[in-house]
Parts: C-alpha cells; sequence; structure tokens
C-alpha cells in the first residue's frame, strides 16, 4: 500500500486478489520445527540459508541466517543441532539487527580534537593501519607496555597479536575479571573442568544457587522447561531476588546474600548425618572417603546456616533430604554464589551436594562438559609465558592510575569497561587521560562508552557477518558449529583477525622480525578452517563441520521435539566417562577442597537503610552488546530499583519515586519498584541499560544523529516510531572495585549501599562520584590484601 | 472451544472436527513458558513489525507476598477467533476467517479505518505506521498476527512456536488426532481469554492464571514503572488516531491537541490525494 | 486475596478518536436539526416553516463536514473509494450502512431542500419524510458502530443509539437555536424568526434533556451492578480520566444546568435560552468523547 498507484484503482474491482493471494494449504501435512525461511508477503520465496554461530553470550547457539537481497532477514536455530534444538533466545534472535543499527561505524574513524570530545574523521585503512603500526614499532622495545583489554568469549587473534608483538599485558575483562571467575576456578580445582552440564532434561530434582537460568542460560533453560513438565522435577531456586527462574520454581528461598556455601555445607552435613550420602562414590572417586567427609561437616550446622541465611533450618533439612533421595539430581550455580567473597568456597561447596549424592556425569546429574576445544591456528606463537601473570580488568585502571603500570598503547577488543567494570568512571578518567594512555585503539563496531575516549576505532564486523567456529558444553553431546557468513560486511568494516595480520605485516614488513610467520592465513574464514585443522578431533570433518553444525546426531523428532535417531528413538547420551578415564584433576579423582567458611561476609551487620546491592543480567540483553538492537531495547530499557514493600512503605518510599542510592564513592539517583520479590535486605539494579553512548536507541534519543552514521544508514522504523524516553541507569559508577582475595575476580554483589528517598534537587539519571574515594579503596584493599 | 455453528460475515463455517478439513490452532502450556519474550522478537523480525506496535508479546505478573511469591507470564497474540468480531465489522471484506482456522488481512483492500481494531476485544490489530524500515511493506493500514500462514503453507511451524524456548507454544491441526495440539486438546484442561464474548478463539491455554487473564485486572493492578511507560507510549508514539490520553492529566486540552494535531496532517494527506489524482488522470 | 501486579505489558493505541467524537456530534446535531426542519413541511406544523431552510441547511452544511472528516481520518484518505464500491462492500459491517446512510441523507436532504425552496409541498413532504428517516438511521448508525462492538463494555448496550438519537435531537436544536439566533441578529427585522419559537423549541431540548437523563440513569444502574469491567467503566473511565467531559461536560454543563434553566422562569429569557442551547451543544460534545474514547481506553490496556 505504499502510494495510491493508478494500476490498484483499475484493480480494485477484482479484489485486487493478486497481491496477497489467499493461501490454498495444501491437505495433510506435518509441520516442520523449522529450518527454513520465506518472504513474508508477496512471494513466498524462501531466503538464502547461511550457518550461524550465535556468539552473543557464551552459551554459542548454532543456527541460521536467512537473508534476502544481500541483507540478513533473519536468525534462528538450528532445530537439529544437539543442543540449540532450533532455539535462539531473544538476543540471538535480534543480533542480526546489528548489521543495520543505523549508529554503528563503518569505517575508521580516527579522533580529531581532545579526547571524548566527540569529535571524529574518516580515514582510510591504509592509513589507519600505517599509524598502528608505527605506534607499535615503536613500543617493541618494551612491548609489555602494549595492553589489550580482551573481552570476548572467544579469542579472535588478539591474544595471538600480543603473543606475537611479545607483549604479557593482556587485560582480561570477562574471565577472570568481572565475569564469573571463581565459579570455573573452584571447578577446575575440584574436577578439572570450568563448567558442569547439568543435564535438566532427564533429572528430577534440581538445587539452584544464584544462577538466573531462564533469563541468562537458554539453552539450559529449554531442557529445564521440558523436564518441568515431562519430568515433574522439582526446582528449588535460592536467590535474592525473585528472577524469572525464581518465580517458576517450585520453591524460591530469598537468602542472605552471601550464605549459599553455609547452606550447601549445612545440607551436605544433613546428608551424610542421615545416612543419605553415595558412600561408595565419595570412597571411590574422591580424595576424602566419607567418615573423613562426615567428621569435616559436622561444624556446618543446619542452625549456622539459618543464622547466617535466614533460611528456616527445617526447610534446609527438608530440601537436603528430598535431594539426596531423589534421583537423578543436579546442582547449579552461577554469579549469585560466584560473584561473593568467599565464591570459590561456595562453588565448591555446591557441587559437593552432587559429589556426595553420586550425581556426578549420570544421566540427569551433573556432567563433565562435552565440548570441542578449538586449538589455535598454526603455527602459533609461544603463549606458555604469559600464563599465571593475568592483569585483572578491575584494578588495570588504578595500577596506571597509580603509575605501577605503563601504557603506551592501549588496544580494546569486545569489552566496553567504561560501562561494564567496576569503577567505571575511573575508567573513563584513565582511558580519557592521554599522559597515562598516549594511544588507544578500540576494535568496536559502536560506540560504546569505551570507543568514545579512544583515539583510533577500527570497526570489527558484528556476528553474523563473522567467520566463526565454536563449542560450548550445552548439551549432553559435544558439538562444533561454523558461521558462515552469507554477505560482505557492511561499510568498510573489517574483521579484526584480517586488520591485526595486517598491523603484524606493516611491522614486519619482510617478516625479519619473526612475527609475520604466526599470521599465514589469508583472511578470517582460512583462519576457521586452520583452526580446525589444527584441532586433532576434529581435523578430519572439516568438510563435515564447513556444512554448519558437526556432529549431527539425528533429527529433531516433532513431537517429542527431542533429537532422535531414524529409528524414531531419541539419541542416547553416554554417561560416566569418568569411570575410564578419571577426572581430569591431578589424582585423577574430584579433589574436595578444604572445606572452610568464614561466616563474615563483610555485610553481616547492616543499618536499618543499608541494603547489599545486587546487579543482574535480564533476558533481553548482553551488557553492551545488543544495548543499541531497537527490538531488544523496546522490551527492557529501564532499571528501576528493586525495594521490598515492606521496607519501602518503612522508608517512605513511593513505587516510582526517585530514590538516592549511596555507596563509599557516590550516589546515584534512581527509581524504586517496589515489589514483594527482594530480600528486605537487598536491593537490585539490572545492568546493561543507562547508557551514555552508542546511539539512538541506546540513548532513547531519537533525533541523535552521530557525525559517523551516514544517511543510508537510517532506520525510518527508529527515528519515527521509538516510543519509549526512559534509558535508565548505570550502578557501574559507584561501585567500587573488590577483590576477592582467592579469585581475585570482582565480587560485585557483596557492595553495601544505603538508599534513602531522593533530596530537593535530585534529579532522575544524576550520578555523583568521587574517584579519589575510588582509589582510596583500592589501595586500602591492596593494604589489607 | 467448540460453539454452535453460526457464522457471521466473511467467515467460512467452522471446521472445528469435520473430518477431512483442517483446523489450525495453537495451545499455550504456560508451565513451560519462561518469559523469555524470543517469540515477539522472533515475530518483530519474521514481519519487520515496527516498534510500538506487536503481533504478540507477553504479559507478566508477580504474584504473592514475600516469600511467597511467583511471577506468571501470558503470552498473547490474535486468537483467530471462530467467531471474530473483527471480521464481521470491517466494512471491505479486508480481514476474512479462512476455513482452515486463520484470520487473515488483505492490505489491498483495508482502508485503515480501524473498525476492526475497535472490534476486537484482545487488542490484537494494530495501525501500521506510516513509516517504517522497509517502506515497500504495508503501512496506514492495519495489521495482525496472521498465524504464520506463509509458513504453514509451506510446511513449517509459525515463526513463534519455531522460537520458543520454553516449547510453550504449540501449533497444528486441530482436527488431526494424532497432532500435539489435538493431544492436548484432549488431554490437559485449556482456557481460553474472554470466553464470554462468544469469540471461540483458537488459541488456548494450559494452566493459565486468572488474574492475568482478567482484563480490569491489568487495568486495576499495573506497576507505576508500567503507567509511566504507557503514558510514554501515549506521548511518543503516533497512532494517528487522535486519541491517546495520557493518565493524570486532564483531558479536555489533549483532546484540543489532537484536533490540532488533526489539522497538522492536511498537508502531508492532501498532498496525497493530489498524488493519486495526479496519477489516476495523467498516470 | 493475594497480592497480583502486572509488572511487563506492551501498550496499545485507542482506535477511534477525536474526528471520530467530533464527527458523531456534527451527525447528531445535524440529525437533530433536520427534525427541526422538517416539523413545518412534513409534520404540517405551520409556525416552524419559516425556520425550515435554515435548519435543513445547517444540518446539510453539518454533514458535509462529515466525510472530509472521515476520509481524512483513514490516513490515506483517498481509499474511501473502496467503501463505495461494490465488491468490497460487507453486509454485516455496520460502517458499510453507515457509508450509505452518510451518502444518501445529505442527498435526500438536498432534495428536501430543493423543493423547500421552491415551495413545492407535496414533493417536500414526500422527500421529508425520506430525508427523515435518513437523518434518524444515520444516527442511529452511530451508536450502532459503536455498539456491535462486544468487548467494548461501555459502548456494548442496546440503549446506545437511543442515547445517540436523544442527543442528536437536544444538540441539534441547540445548535439551531444558536445559528437562528445568530441569523436573528444579521438579517433584516421582517426575516427574523419570532424569538418565541426559539424559547418553544427549547422547551422540546427540555423534555429530550428529562429523557436524556433517564437513559443516563439506566446506564448508570447497569454499570454499578454489572460486572468488574463495567464497574471499572464507570470507575476508573467515566470518573476517572474521561470525569471532565462526563461528569461536568455532558452532566453539570450538558444537563443539569440547562435543565434548571429551563425549567424555572428563566425559560422565558431568550438570553438564558441561548445559553442553555450552548451548555447543551458542549455537553452533548462531552458525552461523544467519553463515548467514543472511553470505551476502548480501558481496554488498551488488556
Ligand atoms: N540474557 C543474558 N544472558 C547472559 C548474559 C547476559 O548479559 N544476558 N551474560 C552471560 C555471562 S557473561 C554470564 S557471567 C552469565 C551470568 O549468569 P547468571 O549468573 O545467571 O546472571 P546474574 O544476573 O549475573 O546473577 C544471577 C542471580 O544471582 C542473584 N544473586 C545475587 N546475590 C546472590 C546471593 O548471594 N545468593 C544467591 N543465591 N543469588 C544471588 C541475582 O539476584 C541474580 O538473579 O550469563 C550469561 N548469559
Ligand atoms: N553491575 C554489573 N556489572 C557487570 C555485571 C553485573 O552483573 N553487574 N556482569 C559482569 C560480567 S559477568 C561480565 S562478563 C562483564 C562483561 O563486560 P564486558 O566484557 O565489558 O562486555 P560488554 O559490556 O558486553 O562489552 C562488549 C563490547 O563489545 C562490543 N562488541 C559487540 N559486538 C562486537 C563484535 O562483533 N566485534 C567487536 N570487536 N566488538 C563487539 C560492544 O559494542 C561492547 O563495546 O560485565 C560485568 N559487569
Ligand atoms: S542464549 Fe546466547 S548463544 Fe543462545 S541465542 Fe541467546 S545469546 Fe545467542
Ligand atoms: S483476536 Fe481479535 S483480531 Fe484476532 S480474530 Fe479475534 S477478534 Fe479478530
Ligand atoms: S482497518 Fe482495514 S481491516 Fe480493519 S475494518 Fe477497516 S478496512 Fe477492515
Ligand atoms: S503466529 Fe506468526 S504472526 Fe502470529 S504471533 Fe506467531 S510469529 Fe507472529
Ligand atoms: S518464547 Fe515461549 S517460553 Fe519464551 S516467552 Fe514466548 S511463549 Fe514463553
Ligand atoms: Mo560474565
Amino acid at each position: 500500500m505504499s502510494g495510491f498507484r493508478r494500476r490498484s484503482v483499475l484493480k480494485m474491482g477484482a479484489a485486487g486478489a493478486a497481491v496477497i493471494a489467499t493461501p490454498a494449504l495444501s491437505p495433510a501435512m506435518e509441520l516442520e520445527l523449522g529450518g527454513n525461511d520465506f518472504h513474508q508477503i508477496r512471494t513466498f520465496k524462501p531466503r538464502e540459508k547461511g550457518s550461524y554461530l550465535c556468539t552473543m553470550c557464551p552459551y554459542f547457539d548454532g543456527g541460521f541466517t536467512f537473508s534476502e537481497l544481500d541483507q540478513v532477514k533473519k536468525c534462528e536455530g538450528d532445530p537439529n543441532h544437539i543442543a540449540t534444538r532450533g532455539k535462539f533466545c531473544s538476543k540471538g534472535l535480534a543480533s542480526l539487527f546489528s548489521v543495520t543499527d543505523p549508529d554503528r561505524i563503518l569505517m575508521p574513524l580516527k579522533r580529531v580534537g581532545a579526547r571524548g570530545a566527540g569529535k571524529w574523521k574518516e580515514i582510510s585503512w591504509n592509513e589507519a593501519i600505517e599509524e598502528v603500526a608505527k605506534k607499535v614499532s615503536a613500543s617493541l622495545d618494551n612491548p609489555d607496555t602494549i595492553h589489550l583489554n580482551e573481552g570476548g568469549f572467544k579469542e579472535n587473534g588478539t591474544q595471538r597479536f600480543m603473543d606475537t608483538l611479545g607483549s604479557q599485558s593482556v587485560v582480561r575483562s570477562r574471565y577472570p575479571s568481572i565475569g564469573n571467575a571463581s565459579k570455573q576456578i573452584a571447578l577446575k580445582k575440584m574436577m578439572g573442568v570450568d563448567f558442569l552440564f547439568p543435564d535438566l532434561e532427564n533429572t528430577r530434582y534440581v538445587l539452584n544457587f544464584g544462577c538466573n537460568i531462564m533469563e541468562t542460560a537458554l539453552p539450559l533453560a529449554q531442557r529445564l522447561s521440558d523436564g518441568m513438565v515431562n519430568n515433574k522435577l522439582t526446582l528449588i531456586t535460592f536467590d535474592v531476588r525473585m528472577s524469572n527462574t525464581a518465580g517458576r520454581s517450585d520453591e524460591w528461598f530469598p537468602i542472605f546474600p552471601g550464605s549459599d556455601g553455609l547452606i550447601a555445607l549445612a545440607m551436605a552435613n544433613t546428608i551424610m548425618q542421615e545416612g543419605l550420602a553415595d558412600e561408595t562414590f565419595i570412597d571411590t572417586w574422591t580424595n576424602f572417603n566419607s567418615k573423613e567427609l562426615a567428621s569435616a561437616l559436622k561444624e556446618f550446622t543446619l542452625q549456622r546456616a539459618e543464622k547466617a541465611s535466614g533460611i528456616p533450618a527445617k526447610s534446609i533439612k527438608k530440601i537436603a533430604i528430598d535431594f539426596a533421595q531423589v534421583k537423578p539430581a543436579t546442582v547449579f550455580s552461577m554469579n549469585g554464589i560466584s560473584l561473593h567473597k568467599n565464591g570459590i568456597n561456595a562453588e565448591a561447596a555446591c557441587q559437593l551436594l552432587a559429589v556426595i549424592t553420586g550425581n556426578i556425569d549420570v544421566r540427569g546429574g551433573s556432567c563433565l562438559p562435552r565440548k570441542f576445544d578449538l586449538f589455535p591456528p598454526q603455527p602459533a606463537p609461544d603463549s606458555a609465558k604469559v600464563d599465571g601473570k593475568i592483569v585483572l580488568n578491575h584494578t588495570f585502571p588504578f595500577e596506571v592510575k597509580e603509575g605501577s603500570r605503563k601504557v603506551s598503547i592501549l588496544f580494546n577488543h569486545m569489552s566496553n569497561p567504561a560501562y561494564s567494570s567496576p569503577a567505571s568512571s575511573l575508567w573513563r578518567e584513565v582511558l580519557k587521560d592521554e599522559k597515562l594512555i598516549p594511544f588507544s585503539v578500540d576494535f568496536s563496531p559502536f560506540m560504546s562508552e569505551s570507543a568514545e575516549l579512544a583515539d583510533l576505532i577500527l570497526p570489527d564486523v558484528v556476528g553474523v557477518e563473522r567467520h566463526e567456529v565454536g563449542s560450548a558444553p550445552t548439551s549432553a553431546w559435544p558439538w562444533v558449529t561454523m558461521s558462515k557468513p552469507t554477505h560482505k560486511p557492511r561499510g568498510k568494516a573489517r574483521d579484526v583477525r584480517e586488520v591485526l595480520k595486517k598491523i603484524i605485516e606493516t611491522v614486519d614488513t619482510d617478516g625479519s622480525r619473526g612475527m609475520k610467520q604466526f599470521w599465514a592465513f589469508s583472511n578470517s574464514k582460512d583462519w576457521v578452517k586452520r583452526e580446525i585443522l589444527a584441532t586433532p578431533s576434529l581435523k578430519k570433518k572439516y568438510k563435515k563441520i564447513k556444512k554448519g553444525t558437526w556432529p549431527k546426531y539425528g533429527k529433531i523428532d516433532t513431537l517429542t521435539r527431542k533429537i532422535s535417531q531414524k529409528s524414531g528413538d531419541p539419541v542416547k547420551a553416554k554417561f560416566g566417562s569418568f569411570k575410564a578415564d578419571g577426572f581430569p584433576t591431578p589424582s585423577g579423582k574430584i579433589e574436595v577442597p578444604v572445606l572452610a567458611w568464614s561466616d563474615n561476609q563483610g555485610h553481616a551487620n547492616l543499618a536499618e537503610d543499608q541494603f547489599v546491592l545486587t546487579t543482574f543480567k535480564v533476558a533481553y540483553h548482553t551488557l553492551s552488546m545488543t544495548t543499541n538492537l531497537k527490538l531488544l531495547a523496546e522490551l527492557s530499557h529501564s532499571n528501576p530499583l528493586w525495594l521490598n514493600k515492606e521496607v519501602a512503605l518503612k522508608m517512605g518510599i513511593k513505587d516510582s519515586g526517585l530514590v538516592r542510592i549511596t555507596s563509599d564513592v557516590g550516589y546515584m539517583v534512581t527509581k524504586a519498584w517496589i515489589t514483594q520479590g527482594i530480600h528486605p535486605q537487598v536491593v537490585g539494579l539490572a545492568t546493561h541499560v543507562g547508557r551514555t553512548a552508542y546511539g539512538r536507541v541506546a540513548k532513547a534519543e531519537r533525533d541523535y544523529r552521530p557525525e559517523w552514521a551516514s544517511e543510508e544508514q537510517i532506520d525510518e522504523d527508529i527515528d519515527y516510531n521509538l516510543w519509549w524516553k526512559d534509558k535508565g541507569t548505570n550502578p557501574n559508577d559507584i561501585i567500587p572495585v573488590a577483590l576477592d582475595p582467592e579469585s581475585g575476580a570482582q565480587i560485585w554483589n557483596d557492595t553495601v549501599v544505603r538508599v534513602s528517598p531522593a533530596e530537593p534537587g535530585d534529579q532522575y539519571g544524576d550520578i555523583h562520584v568521587d574517584n579519589d574515594k575510588h582509589l582510596a579503596i583500592y589501595k586500602k584493599m591492596l593494604g589489607g590484601a | 472451544m467448540e460453539g454452535a455453528r453460526r457464522s457471521y460475515g466473511l467467515q467460512s463455517p467452522g471446521t472445528r472436527g469435520v473430518a477431512g478439513a483442517k483446523r489450525y490452532g495453537m495451545v499455550i502450556d504456560l508451565r513451560k513458558c519462561i518469559g523469555c519474550m524470543s517469540c515477539a522478537v522472533a515475530c518483530k523480525t519474521e514481519f519487520g513489525v515496527p516498534l510500538g506496535s506487536w503481533r504478540t508479546w507477553v504479559k507478566v505478573s508477580d504474584k504473592g507476598r514475600f516469600p511467597n511469591t511467583r511471577r506468571v507470564f501470558m503470552p498473547r497474540l490474535c486468537n483467530h477467533c471462530d467467531y471474530p468480531v473483527c471480521v464481521r465489522n470491517c466494512p471491505t471484506q479486508a480481514t476474512y476467517k479462512h476455513k482452515e482456522g486463520f484470520v487473515l488481512q488483505r492490505y489491498n483492500r483495508c482502508i485503515g479505518c480501524r473498525t476492526c481494531m475497535v472490534a476486537c476485544p484482545y487488542n490484537a490489530r494494530h495501525l501500521l505506521p506510516a513509516k517504517r524500515t522497509d517502506n515497500n511493506l504495508p503501512h496506514m493500514v492495519v495489521d495482525k498476527c496472521t498465524f504464520c500462514v506463509h509458513r504453514v503453507k509451506k510446511g513449517i511451524v509459525p515463526s513463534c512456536v519455531q522460537a520458543c524456548v520454553g516449547g510453550a507454544r504449540i501449533f497444528g491441526d486441530l482436527n488431526d488426532p494424532k497432532s500435539e495440539v489435538a493431544v492436548l486438546a484432549s488431554k490437559e484442561r485449556l482456557t481460553v481469554l474472554k470466553p464470554e464474548l462468544g469469540t471461540s478463539p483458537s488459541v488456548s491455554y494450559i494452566g493459565g492464571d486468572w488474574e492475568i487473564m482478567d482484563e480490569p485486572h491489568s487495568y486495576t493492578n499495573r506497576t507505576e514503572q508500567l503507567k509511566e511507560e504507557f503514558n510514554d507510549y501515549k506521548r511518543n508514539h503516533e497512532g494517528d488516531a487522535f486519541a491517546d490520553i495520557v493518565e493524570g492529566e486532564p483531558t479536555m486540552p489533549q483532546i484540543g491537541e489532537h484536533a490540532i494535531g488533526f489539522l497538522k496532517t492536511i498537508p502531508h494527506k492532501a498532498a496525497d490525494v493530489l498524488k493519486a489524482f495526479r496519477i489516476f488522470l495523467f498516470g | 486475596m493475594e497480592e497480583s501486579v502486572v509488572t511487563f505489558n506492551v501498550f496499545h493505541h485507542v482506535a477511534w478518536g477525536t474526528t471520530i467524537s467530533v464527527y458523531f456530534w456534527l451527525v447528531g446535531a445535524s440529525a437533530g436539526s433536520f427534525v427541526i426542519s422538517s416539523f413545518g413541511w412534513v409534520f404540517g406544523i405551520k409556525r416552524y416553516k419559516p425556520l425550515a431552510l435554515t435548519a435543513s441547511v445547517t444540518a446539510i452544511g453539518m454533514l458535509l463536514l462529515v466525510p472530509i472528516l472521515l476520509t481524512w481520518d483513514l490516513g490515506k484518505p483517498v481509499r474511501f473509494i473502496y467503501l463505495l464500491l461494490p465488491g468490497f462492500w460487507h453486509a454485516t459491517g455496520p460502517m458499510s450502512w453507515g457509508t450509505v446512510l452518510i451518502c444518501s441523507y445529505p442527498m435526500a436532504m438536498g432534495v428536501y431542500t430543493y423543493f423547500v425552496i421552491k415551495n413545492d409541498i407535496f414533493w417536500a413532504r414526500a422527500t421529508g419524510i425520506i430525508a427523515i428517516v435518513l437523518a434518524l438511521s444515520t444516527h442511529w448508525y452511530t451508536g450502532v458502530v459503536m455498539e456491535l462492538n462486544p468487548g467494548r463494555f461501555l459502548n456494548h448496550t442496546a440503549l446506545a443509539p437511543l442515547l445517540f438519537l436523544t442527543g442528536a435531537f437536544i444538540s441539534g436544536i441547540g445548535l439551531l437555536v444558536l445559528i437562528l439566533t445568530m441569523q436573528n441578529l444579521v438579517v433584516a427585522a421582517e426575516k427574523r424568526i419570532d424569538w418565541k419559537l426559539l424559547i418553544e423549541m427549547a422547551q422540546y431540548m427540555m423534555y429530550g434533556l428529562v429523557f436524556d437523563a433517564f437513559l443516563l440513569f439506566l446506564e448508570f444502574m447497569q454499570s454499578i451492578y454489572g460486572s468488574m469491567n463495567v464497574v471499572l467503566g464507570h470507575e476508573a473511565v467515566l470518573m476517572g480520566v474521561f470525569k471532565f467531559p462526563y461528569f461536568w461536560l455532558e452532566i453539570v454543563i450538558g444537563l443539569i444546568i440547562p435543565f434548571l434553566i429551563l425549567v424555572s422562569p428563566l425559560k422565558r429569557n431568550i438570553y438564558a435560552v441561548v445559553a442553555a442551547s450552548f451548555m447543551v451543544c458542549i455537553g452533548v460534545y462531552g458525552m461523544r468523547v467519553w463515548w467514543v474514547m472511553g470505551g476502548q481506553y480501558l481496554q488498551s490496556f488488556y
């Protein structure tokens, strides 16, 4: 109906049936569960299919892109993929919009004027690469001053780049700094793996400690959902607030922050005392024997757990007994325990429950991860020397500020510390300071809060344009999926691997510096091929993997929605591989760590207006990756402060009324959401929103026109229809740095704040922080640690 | 779900239970819904549904008192009613009931009068705004969920069903006793929205919670956030009906503003008329 | 009862708004004026003959605005043609009938007016009868088009057409009183309409007001004893968001005050009568506003 045309006037008598014909459906046909896509009106033409690995979150779902007229129109999961089973979450489905994001950076940009002033000019790739190469060459006599801040879920040549230059200064963002390091470290110690796959589909009982499975672990959530109905499993969730998962659980226990470990230990104690433990398993497969273990657990009484957690002892006991009796059962945990002090102990304690009940690597239990670890393309530079010496993302700016760390160049890849890291205000100060960081380069395809403060932006390609291969432990079978874009990257965007290769080739033109040899791949596609060829278990399968996903275990059954063999039976997984191979620990057994618990979590005695601030993720965003995507921002663009209703009434705070959140370093003003779904001593803020950068969607300003965005990039839908005004607030400025002494991870969820009604003159979104206080806290922390 | 075989307007007589005929419907198993909204996003990408309009969405409600609380999700879409008020009231036959269960829209007949939107008891319809990402797609006509007839025709489940992470949305031929929907329909207790209106929906729910299914409740028990969002929406999103009342502000000045807004459209609509005449007269 | 709060929902626009409420008012006023116009020529009440022409011209004038408003409201105005094409006509849609009525009613009025000007008593009467039926039907239809939406609880009442017609009757008289007053102020003395006639018309209006109040009372009764939707419709919409048009405009300004004027000795004072007429006119507009928008308002949260 675009315009009124003569043709349509003439046709009107004939009811204009040509445009959308009444679809005559053919008889008797079973509906497929996906795998194809068609133009939605007029032609019903099939769309071109490409294989796709979603990298919007660490679960790496495999699927397809469907495109039409040189544009990806849809992404969806591959129904025959053993883990994905056709399902992508909202982020995966919407990821294609990052291609057409009207604020996307499509050419190399060089800063003009002061840093952070927001003035840019386009330069050519050659100029850009020349410039970087020049700076890199100049710093090569002291390579450790070249820094990389890496946040990718998968290393995309950046690590190799640093190794090639001989720099050890890789700042790790997601792992192990501001992500769930404690969990991984604990598991690594205990079982030699960094993840346990909970077989939710076949289990009958799930103990969930602080993972919001339904919002953050979607490949697991689909199995949970199946299990809830098909297996009538019992889902018990410990969380400080009612997440979607908690709200859909059979029972939600609003636990006092940081006390999960103690509950788990008390449960373990109960199970041992009641004689419900699988003693043979303990005796054969752990470095403890059951008697020792029982006595070591004795000190963790139900009463002690009740006191710390606020959960009645009899409830804990009941769950412990149920958990031990119902078989199979599984335990899962995530940031809710891992982003706390004591995270390693807590994780170990939780997993101990699965261990003592013999639920390790059985059908329906907690299984060793099944995935393919990909090797770097060969030849690769020696990176061994880098191991063991990790630069933490959240202490990096302090070190730079204090002068203990010298930086000549800072590369930033897939990370946005100016928003996502604690003390992000200090990060910004440091990034802005040309004396501290003389030259900085960001590979971001978007104008993130961090990219805004760079000198040079070399836009990477985005997910659906990238050649990629990956595997994640999201099912009881290993798999590997390859992304094969059907289109060239938009504008002048270039894959970071290809850019790094060019830089190296400019630095080491003739190969005399011995750098060029490691960059022999021709392009990112070739990189992926070499990655597969370098991986012994996949080497011979390249041809198969090229088709998308390998192995294919069968086809999805349209009725049961399980991957089934030709015979119609669901494929069967193998369990108990450890019986033959042992655990990948030094002893080959599960190494139960020293069971220790300090009752003092640093926030035991809270004053009436003091709360523990928990920051959490929502189902429709991944930190900064999705923030400017219109469909996701439409679903979630604001983050009022969760506040318990009773407490709010006492404090005189109204729903949607302004509140001040004061931490040790400053305060912010936001709106309150009065809810029954949060522990009275906890307040909660969702992360992802509250943007000062990115673009018109993230900032909720539809008239915003950044200079780098060309006219043809415009999406009239956004310019005309974007309707929300509340863009939320970001708590990370007022969250001080806090290291878990053992794992070094940021203990996000131990932040203590004061909450009060807003004061006169406070405006929604105000943030006042004192970076000197951030520094003082850092110094104190070093002194104390 | 079955009712008397009445028929109004352009509605093919119900084929529910008629041997040899197909009758598509959706069952939404709320026990499996995890509130991920993949359905809503999949639908929006499939059709390029503009911001501020929805063919399907998921209502969320929190129930109970601390600590005994739970969360309830309620996916919503066009019910593809057997006795669709929208079809009955459309003056141009632009919307009709297909004999296999779909209620469909013919954009080239639709005049944008919005009678059907007023008629639909479920808010299932929206007017496509004047501007959208792909301006070659229809605009300024009323649109709604099509049960993804273009996919079903090709033998694939609707987009939202394809994407449904929880596996809560189940689509199929209710007349085929072997289909999952038919099995569920006979095995489980199904509820529909507003059964009292006699629209006889083809979308039914397992485990529906009455409060979230209840219309007055949606109005009375909203959070303040939702009220503010609602008002933001009314202020900032063009509805082209000059009817959106912002809660908490006096009505009559707003209606005055609507009238002015209406006058402001004269230039571009006049241009539209002139263009039509020009094309009609001079080709 | 346990607490239950809707924490996420999407939003919807109200489909029909100001334009439609103005249109309903215009059609009503037109029909009302036309009824007065027909008093002289159709029902043979001689003293009304002088104002027949003004009345029917007013009626036609009001009605000519209608198609403009409506087509304009379509967003792409030219599409109104579809409504007139036989291949598109849909018998169960109230609006299809509305289109027929809105097209034929002004034509009938035009023909009638032609015979009034020609002073052709027989044909004026004959066409007048047709036109009056069409006038009433046109306005009846505006009630029906809202009524036949079972999901809109405030509108879904069999009283709708009656409420509309009563409103039409009183607003038509009101409007006519205003127009005739203005006409009297500008035309030569001998052409003036007798003020007494206007005062007499206002008395008809008073009866209309009484009937209108009765209908509103019936509606009110039903709403407060009705299902939650209707109760809420009354509480949250009529006495809430739409309190001004409903309570202040329609009931206080449009009903109570004019009624008091028209039953008190003031009823013989032409100024008071003109004021009352004005108030009735805007009161009826208030009713059109809440009737059209209020009924949809509640559901846009669902
Ligand atoms: N949608 C979405 N999914 C994601 C991501 C994303 O950004 N968005 N990111 C991915 C990444 S990088 C990660 S690390 C994972 C994180 O996945 P999750 O760990 O599931 O996510 P979080 O929201 O960080 O934290 C989980 C829950 O811990 C609760 N919590 C806080 N304190 C405590 C406590 O003391 N005890 C208990 N029991 N619970 C507590 C919070 O209320 C929150 O609901 O998700 C991954 N998946
Ligand atoms: N308050 C609070 N803060 C948190 C958390 C919390 O729970 N609460 N969670 C923490 C956790 S678990 C994590 S893992 C961290 C994550 O924090 P970060 O590692 O900083 O990740 P993001 O903020 O998502 O930033 C990703 C960057 O990559 C860019 N990007 C997106 N797609 C591409 C691409 O295709 N190519 C390239 N080159 N760049 C791309 C984005 O624009 C963005 O700048 O945040 C932590 N921050
Ligand atoms: S869960 Fe993660 S990997 Fe899977 S579709 Fe969503 S964002 Fe992509
Ligand atoms: S839900 Fe509404 S739009 Fe859909 S068929 Fe029923 S009445 Fe029509
Ligand atoms: S808007 Fe279109 S579909 Fe709806 S009633 Fe009018 S013509 Fe029919
Ligand atoms: S059936 Fe198709 S059109 Fe309807 S809600 Fe689902 S995806 Fe959207
Ligand atoms: S996709 Fe399925 S599980 Fe997710 S919200 Fe929609 S209906 Fe619920
Ligand atoms: Mo993370």
